[in-house]
């Protein structure tokens, strides 16, 4: 185990105006990497904290998420991809703290990402531009560092996934759809280009969001917004 | 289908590939009925645009009859007649909400590309580079076309396609372009290069009250285009005389109200500024040739607005930013706010105030496509506007 204290959420300052800024947690120390995003969401809070909170569709949005099962009120199983890789792993989360339209904290409880935390608040924008994302991210890298440091060569490091993951959730709730160019038709790609497709971070595949035509057919994906739109 | 593919840098063949598929709710395909090579296209068959991928299928100005729509799209269906902006937009971003079309978040599926270039990403863009999104373009005989609700402009008149081709992307371009450079009625507004784009903001400086419009280019043709269908008064630089002096003497001493930079990176010139750009870009110590800013910053009146349609890319060397703060000058540049102009300018179009048609040179298929590129670069064959009909078979005879 690490000696790390754990990571704990009430102790951050959102950011506020009127204050001096306070830089949200993004450290890489002791195997964990602390990472944070920020998105103002047209969309009202509401509706983004149910497409976060009902964990059995974040496979449509969230990036590596192939299956969540609930398990109990506040306990859920995931199957996870590893970003770059065929390999699969498994962990069960528990929310830690649910207020419903404003927060959510959960907690892994075991498996090779253990002792991860996440919070995500739903904060509405004091301008009415829609409501603020702020999510927090504690990650506890399998194979520490190293790991990270490989995960990052395969253009995803978990400080970029906890950016693609606020980006595709504002881009469902916004747009209806997640933006995908993967199995478009294309010339031969040859080495180089197959390369520099890798490089770019396109081989990561993109969340099928709304998309029929990459949907497994077990998802709920009709009235995954809610009606909103 | 057949399509356009960038091979690499001053390498474009045309390839047999699949058809586009619907991948999103709000997907169409379209037949491609009419298509264009942009200016802008250079920009990445000289390899200036990073992040091309061997195989992306260009063009971004094409039209055609909607083949099929995806289970969201409501106002488009199997058969209608569309011109497709090149920008790509979700209509319901805070960006779109305020008509920055071209600045919409939700549609670049490469956002981190551009977010570590730029900050932040701007609309994803059809066949421009995978920092744009990496759409597969137009320069093919089938396109998917995201968003089609949002974006496609229906055309219900008879008018032909080359007629409202141009809305796809260079007229819109120029218009915008126009737009930017705050004219007032009796302005005198300066427009370096007489392309396709620049023609466009020329008639366009017009339409917005502009009294005197002035042209630099330095090809017979595009000048002979801007003197005799949109009525400016040009300039031929290549003898290597001042733009700037030439400029003030036009303007009566004072300067051009307005100046246009519809060239963007990869500028010519005759100073020894221009040469300077020339060598350091071949040696990649700088990305972009700004020969022409330099100009307009000079050249523009007091208080003065400069607009920039031409694309940059990077980041740009020794440009007299101190004449710009001394001057007071405001300047507006940026990508196309497509969707804003369509409807505007098609009735512009259907009133007969302009006949985009007039600057096309070269109709070919689609197989002339990889020589036409190295004619539309070298500016060979008084080359002014190239469209492509991608199914006409030119083969054959």
């Amino acid at each position: 185990m690490s000696t790390t204290p754990a990571f704990d959420s009430s102790t951050v300052r959102f950011p506020i105006s009127g204050a001096n800024y306070i830089p949200l947690p993004d450290e890489k120390k002791d195997g964990h990497v602390r990472a944070h995003a920020v998105q103002t969401v047209n969309a009202d809070a509401m509706t983004l904290y149910n497409l976060w909170r009902n964990e059995t569709v974040l496979p449509i949005w969230m990036e590596g998420v192939v299956s969540v099962t609930r398990t109990g009120d506040t306990t859920s199983h995931w199957v996870m991809q590893a970003p770059g890789t065929d390999k699969q792993f498994e962990f069960d989360g528990e929310v830690t703290e649910d207020i419903p339209g404003k927060k959510i904290s959960s907690f892994v409880t075991n498996g090779p990402t253990e002792g991860t935390t996440n919070t995500v608040t739903f904060e509405p924008h004091p301008f009415g531009r829609g409501t603020i994302v702020t999510l927090l991210i504690d990650y506890v890298v399998p194979g520490g560092l190293l790991g990270n440091a490989a995960a990052a060569i395969a253009s995803r490091s978990p400080e970029q996934i906890a950016i693609e993951n606020v980006r595709h959730l504002k881009e469902l709730a916004e747009s209806g759809e997640i933006p995908r160019v993967t199995s478009q038709p294309a010339g031969p790609r040859g080495v180089i280009g197959k390369w520099k497709e890798f490089i770019l971070g396109e081989t990561n595949p993109t969340p099928p969001g709304t998309s029929e035509a990459e949907q497994p057919e077990d998802l709920p994906r009709k009235n995954t917004l809610g009606g909103t739109r | 289908m057949k399509a356009v593919c960038w091979m690499g840098t001053g390498k474009v063949e045309v390839h047999n590939v699949d058809d586009p598929k619907i991948l999103n709710p709000q997907d169409a395909i379209i037949k491609i009925t009419r298509t264009a090579i942009c200016g802008s296209d250079l920009h990445l068959y000289n390899g200036y645009i990073p992040s091309m991928e061997s195989g992306d299928i260009l063009g971004h100005e094409f039209m055609g009859i909607v083949e099929e729509v995806g289970s969201e799209v409501k106002k488009l269906k199997r058969g209608d007649r569309v011109v497709i902006p090149f920008t790509i937009a979700c209509g319901n971003c805070f960006f779109c909400k305020k008509s920055l079309w071209s600045c919409c978040d939700n549609t670049n599926p490469n956002a981190h590309i551009a977010e570590v270039a730029y900050g932040y990403t701007g609309s994803a863009l059809f066949g421009f580079s995978h920092i744009y999104g990496g759409y597969a373009g137009g320069q093919a005989q089938y396109a998917r076309v995201p968003f089609a609700d949002v974006g496609p402009i229906k055309i219900e008149n008879d008018l032909p396609d080359e007629k409202v081709l141009f809305l796809s992307d260079i007229f819109p371009t120029g218009y915008q372009a126009a737009v930017n450079a705050n004219i007032e009625p009796g302005d005198t507004v300066a427009v370096w290069g007489a392309g396709p784009v620049g023609l466009f903001t020329i008639a366009s400086a017009y339409m917005l009250g502009a009294g005197k419009v002035i042209a630099i280019d330095r090809f017979p043709e595009r000048l002979a285009l801007a003197r005799e269908y949109c009525g400016a008064t040009t300039i031929d630089y290549s003898d290597g005389k001042s733009v700037v002096e030439a400029l003030r003497d036009l303007s009566y001493g004072g300067g051009p109200d307005s100046c246009i930079d519809a060239v963007g990176m990869e500028a010519h010139g005759t100073d020894v500024a221009a040469t300077y750009d020339k060598v350091k870009q071949a040696l990649m110590m700088e990305t972009d040739r700004p020969t022409v800013l330099r100009q307009a910053i000079q050249a523009v009146r007091k208080g003065g607005s400069i607009s920039i349609p031409g694309v940059y890319g990077g980041t740009l060397d020794k440009v007299n930013f101190g004449a710009a703060f001394a001057k007071g000058v405001i300047m507006k540049m940026g990508q196309t706010h497509m969707h804003s102009y369509l409807q505007p300018l098609l009735e512009r179009v259907e009133q007969g105030q302009i006949d985009p048609s007039f600057l096309i040179s070269h109709r070919i298929g689609i197989e002339d496509v990889p020589d036409m590129y190295k004619v539309w670069r070298d500016k060979e064959d008084n080359v002014t506007k190239i469209v492509i009909d991608p199914w006409v078979d030119t083969t054959a005879a």
